[in-house]
C-alpha cells in the first residue's frame, strides 16, 4: 500500500488546529459551555435523506444476545438532553457520520461544530455565527458584508416564483424552463421540485462575488437563508409569517456551497413526535429501513428552554478557508484512506 | 434490460439516454444536509460526440447500454464499408462511414485500432493513437534545411495532410499523433 500518507498538507494540518484554538477561545469569551455526548446510540435520526452507519454490541460473556446500535449523524439530539437538564448554552467539536455522503464536498466521516444558544431565537444566533465564522474566514479570503434573505426572497431573485404558494404544476414548469424536465415524475412532492430547483439553479450562486458594480464586487458573502417551507421543517418550530407558515430554519452559504444548518428549537414533543411517525412511514414508503424513536430525546424536549441551535460542518469551512475545491484536501485521511 | 443505479455511476460508464448511448464523462453528487440527493452527469454521446449534462434523483436505476470496446486489426476499405478482423478468431466486422468518421484519414491496413460497438455494431472506430504512414506528395523542402522551423503541408498514404517541417520529402514514413494529427517525428525502424 503506497496511499498510506495524508493527504492533507502541514499547512492545512496547522489551519484545522488553529481554527480549532480561534472556535474554543471564541466560546470561552461568549460563555458557552464545551461539552462531550456519545458517538453510539440505541436510537437515531429518522430524516429519510440522512441514513445512519450501524453497528452491534457484543456482551463480553453471552455472544448471542447483541444489540444494535447507531453512529450519530450530529450530536443534536444528546445536546438538547443536556439543555432540559440544565446545562445552559453548550457547544460541541464531534466527529459525525453519514452513510453514502461521498464527493467533492462529502466525507463519510466528517467534524461539526455544534452549539446552543439557551434563550436565543435563529436571528440572535445567525448574528452569533456570522461574528465567529467572519473571525475565522476574513484572515483568508476577503469577505463582502454577510447577507440575510429568506428562502421565499432567493426563489423570487432567481427564478421568479414564490416557493410556499407556487403550485406543482408552476415547479414543474419551472424546472423544464431550466432544462431538469424527465428528472423527477407526478409523482414526486412539491418539496423534491424545491430541493431540485434550489440545488441546481440557486445553491450554486448564493454567497458567491456579486457581478454588480458596488465596491464588494469580487469578494465572496456569508448567506445566511432562512424561513424554509413548513414542510421541510425538520426539528425547527414553524411560525406564520404573512400568511405563510414558515419553518424557523435557515441555512448558510458561502460560495455557492452550504456550511451549516440551524434551526430555533422546536420544544413540543407531541409534533416532533408526529414529525417523525411520519419521516418513518415515508421510509416504509421509500422500502427504506425504519429506525427507532429516540425516546431519551422526545421526553427531555418536554423541558427543553427554549433555544436556537446550528451544526457547521469544520471541513467544508476548512475548505473555505483554505480554497480547497475537495474536501480530502483538508482531511488527513479521506474514506478512501481510512 | 440492465441498469446501473446511481450510486454505481463513474466516469465511462455507458448508459442509454432518449434511445442513444452515452458515455459517463464526469459524476457529481448534489447532496444538501437535508434533502433529496442527485447525481448530476456530464455525459457524451457515443454518435455524435456531443457532451451534456443531465440530472438524476439519487438512487434511481437507468438502463445501461450494451456498449463494448474491441481491438480490431484494419483490412480494407471496399468503397463503401471498412472491414475488421478479430486478429485471433478471424471474425471480420464491417463499419460504415459513420461509425468511421474522422478516423478515416488514419487508417491503414494492418494496423490495430480500437472498435466500439453497441448492441454487436460498430458505433465508433478510433484509430491507434500513433500511426505511421508514408509521404505520398509534398513541396520540395528547401536543401539543407533541417532547423525543423516552419512548415509545408504533407499529403500521406492514407490521404490525410499533416504539417511537417521543410526538410520531409516524398516517399519518407512519418510517425503522426491521430488525437492531434499532428507530426512528431521521423519513423525509426
Amino acid at each position: 500500500m503506497n496511499n498510506w500518507q495524508p493527504v492533507a498538507s502541514p499547512e492545512l494540518i496547522r489551519l484545522r488546529a488553529q481554527s480549532l484554538k480561534t472556535i474554543r477561545r471564541f466560546f470561552e469569551q461568549h460563555n458557552v459551555l464545551e461539552v462531550d455526548t456519545p458517538v453510539l446510540s440505541s436510537a437515531t435520526i429518522t430524516d429519510p435523506f440522512i441514513e445512519s452507519f450501524q453497528t452491534h454490541y457484543i456482551p463480553l460473556t453471552r455472544q448471542i444476545e447483541h444489540t444494535r446500535y447507531y453512529l450519530h449523524t450530529s450530536p443534536e439530539f444528546a445536546m438538547k438532553r443536556l439543555l432540559a437538564a440544565g446545562s445552559g448554552s453548550i457547544y460541541q467539536i464531534a466527529k459525525v457520520f453519514r452513510q453514502g455522503e461521498l464527493s467533492p464536498r462529502h466525507n463519510p466521516e466528517f467534524t461539526l461544530l455544534e452549539w446552543y444558544r439557551e434563550g436565543w431565537d435563529h436571528h440572535q444566533l445567525m448574528t452569533e455565527i456570522d461574528q465567529l465564522l467572519t473571525l475565522l474566514i476574513a484572515e483568508h479570503l476577503p469577505l463582502a458584508e454577510s447577507r440575510f434573505i429568506s428562502y421565499q426572497q432567493a426563489f423570487e431573485k432567481h427564478l421568479h416564483i414564490n416557493p410556499h404558494t407556487a403550485d406543482i404544476n408552476e415547479l414543474m414548469a419551472c424546472a423544464r424552463a431550466q432544462q431538469l424536465d424527465n428528472v423527477l415524475d407526478k409523482t414526486d412532492s412539491k418539496d423534491r421540485y424545491l430541493e431540485l430547483l434550489f440545488s441546481h439553479c440557486i445553491e450554486p450562486f448564493l454567497g458567491k462575488p456579486e457581478q454588480d458594480k458596488s465596491e464588494q464586487t469580487g469578494k465572496a458573502q456569508l448567506c445566511f437563508l432562512y424561513h424554509y417551507p413548513a414542510t421541510q421543517a425538520s426539528l425547527a418550530r414553524i411560525t406564520e409569517t404573512n400568511g405563510v407558515s414558515v419553518a424557523e430554519r435557515f441555512e448558510i452559504f458561502i460560495n455557492g456551497m452550504e456550511l451549516g444548518n440551524g434551526f430555533y428549537e422546536l420544544n413540543n414533543t407531541q409534533e416532533q413526535r408526529e414529525r417523525f411517525v411520519h419521516d418513518n412511514e415515508q421510509r416504509k414508503h421509500n422500502g427504506q429501513q425504519t429506525v427507532p424513536l429516540d425516546e431519551h430525546f422526545l421526553a427531555a424536549l418536554e423541558t427543553l428552554p427554549d433555544c436556537a441551535g446550528v451544526a457547521i460542518g469544520i471541513e467544508r469551512l476548512l475548505m473555505v478557508m483554505s480554497g480547497s475545491r475537495h474536501i480530502n484536501n483538508v482531511l488527513n485521511f479521506p474514506f478512501e484512506r481510512a | 434490460m440492465a441498469t446501473y443505479n446511481t450510486n454505481e455511476f463513474r466516469s465511462g460508464l455507458k448508459l442509454m439516454i432518449d434511445g442513444d448511448p452515452y458515455a459517463i464523462v464526469e459524476n457529481e453528487v448534489v447532496k444538501p444536509g437535508k434533502g433529496q440527493a442527485f447525481n448530476r452527469i456530464k455525459v457524451k454521446n457515443l454518435k455524435t460526440g456531443r457532451v451534456v449534462e443531465r440530472t438524476y434523483k439519487s438512487g434511481e436505476s437507468v438502463e445501461a447500454a450494451d456498449v463494448m470496446d474491441t481491438e480490431l486489426q484494419y483490412l480494407y476499405n471496399d468503397g463503401e464499408q471498412w472491414h475488421f478482423m478479430h486478429p485471433e478468431t478471424f471474425e471480420q466486422i464491417a463499419a460504415d462511414k459513420a461509425a468511421v468518421g474522422d478516423a478515416e484519414k488514419w487508417l491503414k491496413e494492418q494496423d490495430m485500432c480500437t472498435i466500439t460497438l453497441w448492441n454487436g455494431n460498430p458505433l465508433v472506430v478510433t484509430p491507434p493513437n500513433f500511426v505511421t504512414l508514408t509521404v505520398t506528395d509534398t513541396d520540395p523542402g528547401l536543401k539543407g534545411d533541417t532547423s525543423g522551423g516552419g512548415g509545408k503541408p504533407a499529403t500521406m498514404e492514407t490521404g490525410a495532410v499533416v504539417q511537417v517541417p521543410l526538410f520531409v520529402q516524398i516517399g519518407e514514413e512519418l510517425k503522426i499523433d491521430t488525437r492531434t494529427g499532428k507530426y512528431v517525428s521521423r519513423a525509426k525502424d
